[in-house]
């Protein structure tokens, strides 16, 4: 970064300075580093590219990194590397990279920044955290932390959590799939897993799974012979190589849905045994779809989808052995989430395809130990406050923008002064960005952890560079159910310039604040303060578990070693380490041909549990909250945009992780930036043109960007990719290129997991 | 001595340009519009929504078809362009003069100039990188999440790739040409 | 210089006298004109030592541009002058016989033009000189092309040299070994298109007997420029007779042209094979081709030598100059034409539009050093009038 001790004005001087040196010259070319003839010693990693974490080998030459390789042994990723795993050596290698502490020394988001030794920046939160917390009374809890999606998420909550006793914690799943994870969980007790593979007929909605790649459910969709219905509002990748694809109103998936369950109750398709086996009030679901009438032609003035189509389908999912209704999983749409996810897992109850073949699994995921620590205990820390009034919500990961309101509102039961961001692009992750600057300018304290100067990491008062994961060295996981397996993710190179693991950053942070916090809650804290007379100070320090950086006393090599040798053998360990994976069958994998394997042999996987369970058609906690206790539908879920206004639905590319990779040259050679996608005929009669710039309008605020007129979507909706739009100019890459999707999304939530519905929010369009 | 060919099951192509970074990142080619030795050619559904054709719509992926009869290694006026002991068409920079007459010459548009030795440039299989050390695959084949390349030795009876046209409808890009691409496309 | 001047009779001159012309406005303008495209010609030249092909408008899709175009115009106004050239001292046609002198002197200092063009278009031109040799590709025409101009050259010279000795035998043979090397390089060029499989429109015999035809179009043109330079339009007699019939075989010739564009451009689209037909279409349609190629290069020559009945030389010397224009767009649509439709016909990244037409218009480094090189055959032709005496003597 090239803010140190320069204003911001100054910086884009000689940035402009550059650029217009670089168009008169012509650029010199950018290319990455060949890899050489000679045969070297690959290392095992796993990728962090985006939530999958598929298993590849590291190729470094020379100490540098040239190439990222495929891992054939990992049954979760099927030998294969995306566009973003092998565009990770930019990741690593990307000169834009927080590469010192910094502390702020201007206004916050105006970018300027001194660079200052680690030391510094621990002293520097100490004292203003000290301050904070004694003011506070020792309520940890005004300290809020959050992490978005990845490995060591559990070790932050530890830190935080457990040891430093804040209750709130903040992750992505109240913008993303809580209430997916929620309604199989509230459905059918288990959050599950999805056999692609095995299914003979599926049917997704929205999911685009060919542009938002999940391993391995989209290499399996490819491979496996089944039929795939699509239902979307956009023509996407995954709909064009659907075997039928349904166009629909955005928003109407639930009445297609509805309409099943009714044809499949009303023609008694459903399987008969399972029900009876395994429903509890199925008579109060078969009443209340019956009742409601929700027939096809009802579905179809929903939805757009003719009856005819909707009976055929239906008829021909549980004609089938092996269907599948795809539960999805990305960011919530619409007020309605919740029981359309719902619908779904009660569409594969019936069919039976719960716990078997082709349906939601349960299978037998590795269960890894937990390491030990002692909690110490904060009589002062007060409760979570962000999932008042919502009826379930994520315990762990809360409701953003419950938090942020109440935040920013002052009707927070106590105020939170501080914030640890961890991986979490939080200025650009969630709708109305306003009130997410507004927030974090209330805040007294931001502290950011990260690889990149993201727009988030440009309002902290001091900034943690961590390392990538390919510089370090992660605790064991365990991944899948039906193939389950252990993969460790290795370390391919020493961190560059100073930054470091999460793991030594939170230990430095731990050495630095343990004892004065402890002198903190010794102050406030009657009970420690008897603890300390009856055991002196050291025993309770000790005792209590007050030292923060207990978890951080061996590296993770040592603890790795010590997990895997305790609960496996050294055989598992030394394939873990050489080959980053290890399941029952490595070593007698098949090769399917192609450099496609065999992992689990068909008859070993765990297609088919034994488990107790039930599927639950009515949850009676919903109905006390005044909710629907079955999904149900309601006529504000009508797809009705006002005249000359267009929906505006988001999704991303195939080439990029929401934010967090559209500064990767690599990647930005692929796609550069975003646009907004309307439907041709509508972009006709409104004189838009390919490449023209418009102005898209909300109630919130409004964005500009280029035009792309496709027959490939609705004449009422309008689309474009979330990730882009950055505004930190240090991101050199990303600056400039696109608008932010959450720039113009209104904050809306549903009440019953309190997640952002994303695809809620009305436009207008005008040409520039 | 092999004669390297690949085969395509261009069907399950879904677009995702794992293939366009892998092989910039092996052989370190330069980024840019213009440079890229391998490429996916598509065309979106033909129809106007919610009407749409979804058949139509198709990706090809694309690189140097490894031509038999290779228009560009004959026209080459210096043997700059040669094919090696693999069958696969090369090109020695050190004897490349620009004149560019490979490009035109190309049906496939597979060639462009690399702006750090001003030469041409294409698709070489890997050869100097991957097949070089020994390995049996190139980057885009080994990447590819639906693998939808098959890579192999097309003199070799025994190897996946013959036994896949054995088996299989193929067909050849610009096959009138008289080309003869070592690059088979399955349907 | 006395060894020099054994081999090759000269003027007697001084670098002062070399200098030194006649101050009247057209010299002067032609002295302008000159040092302005020698400026360009040196100004594109640093643009590409500093930028190398960056300088140039050239794309993947567009691989060769204006500076291709600009090396044929110069090769085939070289060819067009050794045919004129030949027509006296090579098939002893009376007529022609006083203009040989003057004709291959031309064609000496157009090719070398045409060579300093490409100098700047070939990317390693050292590295073609030395793989010419050490590594020839036999079944390029590229290699034919080149190594044949390289040829022809060196006979040109010694037929010059033979021609300022007034010794017609050897100029004689030499004339025709050099005829037909020329001829066998020109038609090569045409190879260097019409054996393009890949781009249809170009593919095939047209290009081959279209150069050798449209070379002595352009020959006879630039006949005209030079006498009626030469002469101040006071063409003396024994030259007007040879003008006067150049005319009429200009006049079959074009006749000929037309009818060889007409079938072709017939032959393409009829049917409408795609590629061929849509192509076609597409040049028919364009300015280059209507208003440069067919009026100026064919219909308005035609239409004056025709009306004129081809008795009026100043007249065709101005026609001529119509007519050189009409050259230029030629050989700047054929480079431009051949590729002007896309090999991949699919999109590439999902925000373009479908490739329809291939776009190119040149850089300014391309334009000045393209346009530069006249400068340098005003040049030399300047040196060369002032160093040898290319008018008719008594032999």
């Amino acid at each position: 970064m090239k803010i140190i001790e320069t204003s911001r004005r100054k910086f884009l001087q000689g940035s402009v300075a550059l650029c217009v040196y670089a168009t008169s010259s012509f650029s010199s070319p950018i290319f990455t580093t060949k890899t050489s003839d000679k045969k070297v010693k690959d290392i095992p990693y796993l990728c962090n590219m985006c939530r999958n974490k598929c298993a590849g080998f590291a190729r470094v030459e020379n100490g540098t990194l040239t190439k990222l390789n495929p891992n054939q042994y990992f049954p979760k990723s099927r030998n294969m590397l995306c566009p973003k795993g092998n565009a990770g050596i930019q990741a690593l290698y990307d000169s834009d990279r927080l590469k010192y502490p910094l502390i702020r020394i201007g206004e916050r988001g105006d970018g300027r920044y001194k660079r200052v030794t680690w030391d510094e920046a621990n002293e520097y939160i100490k004292d203003k955290l000290l301050k904070i917390i004694d003011e506070q009374k020792d309520n940890r809890s005004t300290v809020a932390y959050c992490n978005g999606e990845g490995f060591n998420k559990d070790e932050y909550i530890k830190f935080f959590g457990s040891k430093l006793g804040s209750a709130n914690f903040l992750d992505e799943g109240s913008i993303c799939l809580n209430t997916k994870l929620g309604a199989t969980q509230l459905t059918i007790g288990d959050i599950g897993e999805m056999d692609v593979a095995g299914s003979d007929y599926m049917i997704i909605s929205g999911a685009n799974r060919y542009e938002s790649l999940i391993t391995p459910d989209s290499v399996d969709m490819i491979h496996a012979k089944q039929k795939l219905i699509v239902l979307d509002p956009r023509c996407t990748m995954t709909a064009i190589k659907a075997d039928e694809y349904l166009p629909l109103h955005p928003g109407t998936d639930l009445a297609f849905c509805l309409s099943m369950i009714y044809i499949a109750l009303k023609e008694e398709l459903y399987d008969k045994a399972y029900v009876k086996k395994y429903f509890q009030d199925f008579d109060k679901l078969q009443k209340h779809i019956l009742k409601n009438k929700y027939t096809a032609q009802w579905a179809e003035e929903k939805s757009h989808i003719s009856a005819e189509k909707i009976e055929r389908i239906t008829r021909e999912f549980f004609a089938a052995s092996h269907p599948l209704y795809y539960l999805g999983r990305r960011s919530v749409w619409s007020a309605n989430d919740f029981q359309l996810r719902r619908a779904m897992v009660l569409i594969n109850a019936l069919a039976g395809s719960i716990n078997r073949k082709g349906g939601i699994i349960f299978g037998k995921p590795f269960r890894l130990k937990e390491e030990e620590i002692t909690e110490p205990f904060y009589n002062n820390a007060e409760g979570r406050f962000d999932l008042d009034g919502i009826v379930y919500g994520s315990q762990k990961g809360g409701s953003w923008l419950n938090f942020r309101e109440k935040v920013i509102n002052q009707t927070a039961p106590y105020t939170v002064k501080v914030l640890f961001v961890r991986k979490h692009n939080i200025m650009q992750n969630m709708p109305n960005i306003t009130k997410t600057k507004k927030m974090l300018t209330m805040m007294d304290l931001v502290v950011v952890l990260d690889t990149m100067p993201s727009d988030t990491a440009m309002m902290a008062d001091v900034i943690l560079p961590e390392c990538t994961y390919l510089e370090r060295e992660d605790m064991v996981v365990s991944f899948n159910r039906l193939e389950p397996s252990l993969a460790l993710r290795n370390r391919v190179l020493a961190p560059l310039y100073e930054s470091k693991t999460m793991q030594d950053i939170l230990k430095g942070l731990g050495k630095k604040l343990s004892t004065p916090l402890f002198e903190i809650s010794s102050k406030y804290d009657e009970d420690l303060q008897d603890a300390i007379k009856e055991q002196g100070k050291t025993k309770a320090f000790n005792e209590g578990g007050y030292n923060l950086a207990e978890l951080y006393k061996d590296d993770i090599s040592t603890r790795n070693k010590k997990l895997i040798l305790t609960q496996f053998d050294e055989n598992v360990y030394v394939s873990l380490k050489t080959k980053g994976v290890w399941h029952p069958y490595i070593e007698n994998q098949k090769n399917l041909g192609n450099d496609l394997y065999e992992y689990y042999p068909e008859d070993k996987r765990f297609y088919t549990v034994q488990k107790k369970y039930k599927v639950n058609c009515f949850l009676k906690k919903l109905q006390k909250y005044g909710f629907d206790a079955m999904p149900t539908w309601h006529d504000r879920y009508d797809f009705k945009p006002a005249k000359d206004s267009f929906r505006v639905i988001t999704g991303r590319y195939v080439t990029s992780t929401q934010t967090a990779t559209t500064n990767n040259m690599m990647l930005k050679d692929m796609k550069e930036t975003n646009r907004l996608w309307i439907n041709a005929q509508v972009a006709k009669k409104l004189e838009i043109e390919e490449d023209d710039y418009v102005i898209v309008t909300s109630s919130v605020s409004s964005v500009v960007l280029q035009a792309y007129p496709t027959n490939k979507i609705a004449p009422q909706v309008v689309w474009f990719a979330h990730g882009f739009g950055a505004t930190a100019q240090e991101l050199t890459n990303a600056f400039g290129k696109g608008a932010s999707d959450n720039m113009i999304i209104e904050d809306k939530f549903e009440k019953i997991y309190g997640c952002a519905t994303m695809h809620e929010t009305d436009v207008n369009i005008r040409k520039l | 001595m092999a004669r390297y060919g690949m085969a395509l099951d261009y069907k399950n192509c879904i677009n995702c340009k794992a293939c366009e970074v892998a092989c910039k990142e092996e052989n370190g080619v330069e980024l840019g519009a213009e440079k890229h030795r391998i490429w996916v050619g598509g065309n979106n559904p033909e129809g106007q929504w919610p009407l749409l054709d979804i058949a139509s719509a198709a990706f090809l992926p694309s690189q140097c078809q490894q031509c038999d009869e290779a228009p560009c290694e004959e026209v080459c006026p210096t043997h700059a362009t040669y094919y090696d002991e693999n069958g696969v068409v090369r090109v020695d920079a050190d004897k490349c003069i620009l004149c560019s007459y490979c490009m035109n010459a190309c049906p496939y548009d597979a060639r462009y100039v690399d702006d750090r030795t001003m030469t041409v440039d294409k698709c070489t299989f890997c050869s100097d990188t991957r097949l070089a050390r020994g390995e049996t695959t190139t980057a885009c084949q080994n990447t590819c999440p639906t693998k939808v390349r098959t890579f192999g030795d097309l003199d070799d009876p025994n190897s996946e790739i013959s036994e896949l046209l054995r088996t299989r409808e193929h067909f050849s890009l610009k096959s009138h040409l008289g080309t003869n691409p070592k690059l088979f496309y399955l349907t | 210089m006395n060894f020099i001047k054994k081999i090759i009779p000269m003027k007697d001159f001084t670098l002062r006298s070399l200098m030194q012309f006649e101050k009247t406005p057209l010299n002067m303008l032609m002295f302008v004109i000159t040092i302005a495209l020698l400026v360009a010609f040196g100004w594109g030249v640093v643009e590409y030592l500093v930028h190398s092909h960056h300088a140039y408008n050239i794309t993947r899709q567009h691989p060769w541009g204006l500076l291709i175009a600009m090396y044929i115009f110069f090769v085939v106004s070289s060819t067009g002058l050794c045919i004129v050239g030949s027509l006296g001292d090579v098939f002893g046609f009376k007529d022609y016989m006083a203009m040989s002198k003057r004709a291959i002197l031309g064609s000496i200092v157009t090719i070398l033009a045409g060579f300093a063009v490409i100098a700047f278009e070939i990317g390693h031109p050292v590295r073609m000189l030395i793989y010419n040799v050490l590594s020839p590709g036999l079944t390029s025409a590229i290699w034919w092309m080149g190594t044949l101009y390289g040829i022809y050259l060196t006979f040109m010279i010694i037929e010059f040299i033979f021609l300022m000795r007034n010794d017609m035998k050897n100029a004689r043979i030499f004339g025709l070994t050099g005829l037909l090397v020329g001829l066998a390089a020109h038609s090569n060029l045409g190879g260097v298109f019409g054996f393009l499989n890949a781009r249809i429109i170009s593919n095939g015999v047209f290009y081959p007997t279209y150069f050798i035809l449209t070379a002595f179009i352009t020959g006879i043109y630039l006949t005209y420029l030079m006498y009626g330079f030469r002469y101040k339009m006071q063409i003396p007699d024994d030259i007007k007779k040879g003008l006067l019939g150049l005319a009429k075989i200009q006049a079959l010739l074009l006749g000929i042209l037309m009818f060889f564009e007409t079938w072709k451009l017939m032959t393409a689209v009829y049917g409408g094979m795609p590629g061929r037909a849509d192509t076609a279409e597409h040049i028919f349609h364009s300015a280059g081709f209507l208003y440069g190629e067919v009026l100026c290069g064919m219909v308005i020559p035609f239409v004056v030598m025709l009306a004129t009945k081809w008795q009026s030389i100043k007249l065709y010397v101005f026609t001529s100059f119509i007519g050189m224009i009409g050259i230029f767009f030629m050989r700047y649509d054929l480079v431009h034409d051949t590729q002007v439709k896309p090999l991949q016909m699919m999109k590439i990244t999902e925000y373009q539009l479908p490739p329809t037409w291939i776009e190119y218009f040149p850089s300014a480094a391309e334009i000045a050093i393209g346009f530069g090189a006249i400068g340098i055959f005003f040049m030399l032709y300047y040196f060369g009038q002032k160093m040898f005496e290319l008018d008719a003597t008594e032999h």
